[in-house]
């Protein structure tokens, strides 16, 4: 079956089978997920030379390191001889590592240092040059760090794109507007939820209109607005209009809002003076800083095709891990502002903890219903009835009311499925091309 | 139980038993839903906290867990989001806990590790088993390491330290108690 088959883009539909066939997943593996660029990690969760942690670059595992040259590497986590995990732990600070089958060892650039017995069994003659650890192509954007193991893709620049470049350095500003103004705090947050990857990264791209399932969330206030209401921009008096980029070249979708003038810092009611008067100073110097583009606050969106982050005075970045059809690893990074008080940092480090994540008084919905929407994809009946995604069709412009929110994103002003068409639409293109 | 006579004995048998009946009725309230009644027994003070576990080298077991108060945590937090929590749960539209989860609560090993003032602490292990809707089963299973303090002469709880065994949460959600 062709991704043309899955996928009606005229009629707004899609086959349920991409997400319950695990010959499409094997598929999508393939054709969607390694041939991109993702993001593994944070620099400041490698400071100092020798520091490392592991993560997953799409379906590889793999360590992140600082080396002795200051370098960041990352190092797919497999040794050369038969595979094993070279590195076995989570973090940590080392000069090498050491396989433990073995015992071959590898430099902190990947680099194959030590080979038992070399010169008895192997002769001297082992090319060690050639059998370091497999290194993935790594791009570093105003601290994040993305990487890829495809030699095809194009280079990091041009495959995020221009507008999506914009949108991912002031995802990273500080609420000073200052660039890479984010640290992740210590403690990646990984689970496992029983549903297919694009559940998550579709209700990412651009869903607003499931506020239904958050009512019981809404009804209390994890905020720091004060306001009953999960979002701090709930408080805001400057009436923003919400809007939902998508660049179809590459498939990356945003979900913002633009306020109509540069906006009032807004007291967080329920957060300290202390809190406040850095974030009242904060948002002073970003609007000095960054002048009109002040307007801008982003909710979050996915840098196709399973790079997600949300934002909006919660900066978390995450992954969608496929592991099967029906299953998925999310891995979820959660980042304060790099030179705010402790107080400020603990303030936000709490309000993520709430909302967030499999313990989130918010998130919990989200994977619940995702989990839920996963069953609707396993009778054989449901192959014949796709899912609907006519939501707000043929409401999307090219035309901007603000030229600096992109040159090639299509932008729709209120409630879309259009985010997720051109999610699916870049998803089928990648799985029409051959590997 | 190293204990210097005979009075000692029983004064430090009858606290144990004090507070393995304390760990009981809150399961019973847990896995009876009646939340409101287990709010009751949590201390205004209380502090709740569940780090996150993760794969450290043998000889830096204190990295082995997430801090409480700066690093992400499954839960640091105190009474007022519990509060919130059994709120969102008792408003029959949160979906994660809708229908309900029937669970059962076990509590094990209970030993009382010091009293001071009226401050107990003790150390114990729990098995939480949790079944929705029709296959959707967890385990959840670990160590906790609580304060119950004396008010009033009554029993509330303090502080509860919970160590979960699993890095990676095998669970969707956690919408279960501790
Ligand atoms: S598998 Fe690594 S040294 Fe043999
Ligand atoms: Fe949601």
């Amino acid at each position: 079956m062709t991704a043309s088959n899955l996928i009606d883009n005229e009629a707004g539909t899609l086959s349920r089978d991409i997400f319950s066939s695990e010959e499409i997943f094997g598929r999508e593996v393939k054709r969607v997920i390694a041939p991109a660029w993702s993001y593994v990690g944070h620099t400041s969760q490698v400071p100092n030379s020798g520091d490392f942690f592991a993560s997953r670059c799409g379906v590889e595992r793999v360590i992140v390191t600082r080396d002795p040259s200051g370098a960041i590497n990352v190092l797919s986590n497999s040794c050369r001889h038969r595979g094993m995990p070279v590195c076995r732990y989570d973090s940590g600070n080392s000069a090498d590592f050491t396989c433990s089958y073995h015992g071959w060892s590898y430099a902190l650039d990947g680099a194959l240092t030590g080979v038992p017995k070399f010169r008895e069994l192997y002769q001297g003659k082992l090319e060690k040059e050639k059998w370091g650890l497999i290194k993935a192509r790594v791009s570093i954007f105003h601290g994040s760090i993305w990487a890829t193991f495809d030699d095809a893709v194009p280079a990091f620049e041009d495959y995020i794109g221009e507008d999506m470049l914009f949108y991912l350095r002031t995802l990273l500003q500080g609420p000073d507007g200052e660039d890479d103004g984010y640290e992740v705090i210590g403690g990646i947050v990984k689970w496992q939820v029983p549903c297919n990857w694009k559940f998550g990264a579709e209700n990412f791209a651009g869903d607003h209109y499931h506020g239904y399932s958050h009512l019981s969330v809404e009804r209390l206030s994890v905020g720091t607005s004060g306001k009953k209401s999960r979002h701090n921009f709930a408080a805001d008096k400057t009436a923003r209009q919400p809007m939902f980029l998508a660049d179809p070249a590459r498939g990356h979708t945003i979900r913002a809002s633009v306020y109509r003038e540069v906006p009032e810092y807004t007291v967080q009611e329920a957060a300290s003076d202390e809190v406040n008067d850095y974030y009242r100073k904060a948002h002073e110097e970003k609007c000095r800083r960054l002048g009109d583009h002040a307007r801008l606050l982003i909710h979050g969106g996915v840098i196709f095709p399973n790079t997600h982050f949300n934002s909006a005075g919660r900066t978390t970045i995450g992954v969608w891990l496929p592991i099967s059809a029906a299953r998925t690893e999310v891995w979820r990074w959660l980042f304060v502002p790099r030179n705010a008080p402790a107080v400020v940092k603990d303030t936000l480090r709490e309000y993520y903890l709430r909302y967030a994540g499999p313990a989130g008084l918010v998130e919990q919905d989200d994977m619940e219903n995702w989990t839920a929407a996963q069953r609707g994809t396993e009778g054989l009946m449901s192959s014949k009835y796709p899912f609907n995604y006519q939501l707000a069709m043929g409401l999307e412009r090219r035309a901007r009311p603000d030229e600096w929110l992109g040159r090639n994103v299509t932008i729709t002003e209120n409630t879309t499925e259009h985010n997720q068409r051109v999610f699916y639409a870049h998803w089928a293109s990648r799985m029409e091309q051959q590997p | 139980m190293s204990v210097a006579n005979q009075t000692d004995l029983v004064d430090a048998l009858l606290i144990k038993s004090e507070v393995e009946d304390f760990f009981s009725l809150e399961s019973e309230l847990l896995d009876e839903r009646r939340f409101d009644e287990w709010l009751d027994l949590l201390h205004e003070d209380l502090y709740y906290w569940m780090p996150i576990a993760s794969n450290v080298r043998f000889d830096q077991p204190e990295r082995e867990y997430t801090r409480g108060r700066g690093e992400a945590n499954w839960f640091d937090e105190g009474k007022d989001i519990l509060r919130k929590r059994v709120q969102q749960i008792q408003g029959g539209d949160h979906w994660a806990e809708e229908p309900r989860s029937r669970t059962t609560h076990l509590v094990a090993n209970v030993r009382v590790a010091s009293t001071q003032g009226g401050d107990i602490g003790t150390k114990c292990r729990f098995v939480v088993y949790t079944n929705r809707l029709e296959h959707d089963t967890e385990l959840f299973v670990g160590k906790r390491v609580d304060v119950l303090r004396r008010e009033n002469g009554q029993l509330k709880l303090v502080r509860r330290e919970i160590y979960l065994d699993q890095s990676v949460l095998m669970s969707r959600t956690l919408t279960t108690f501790f």
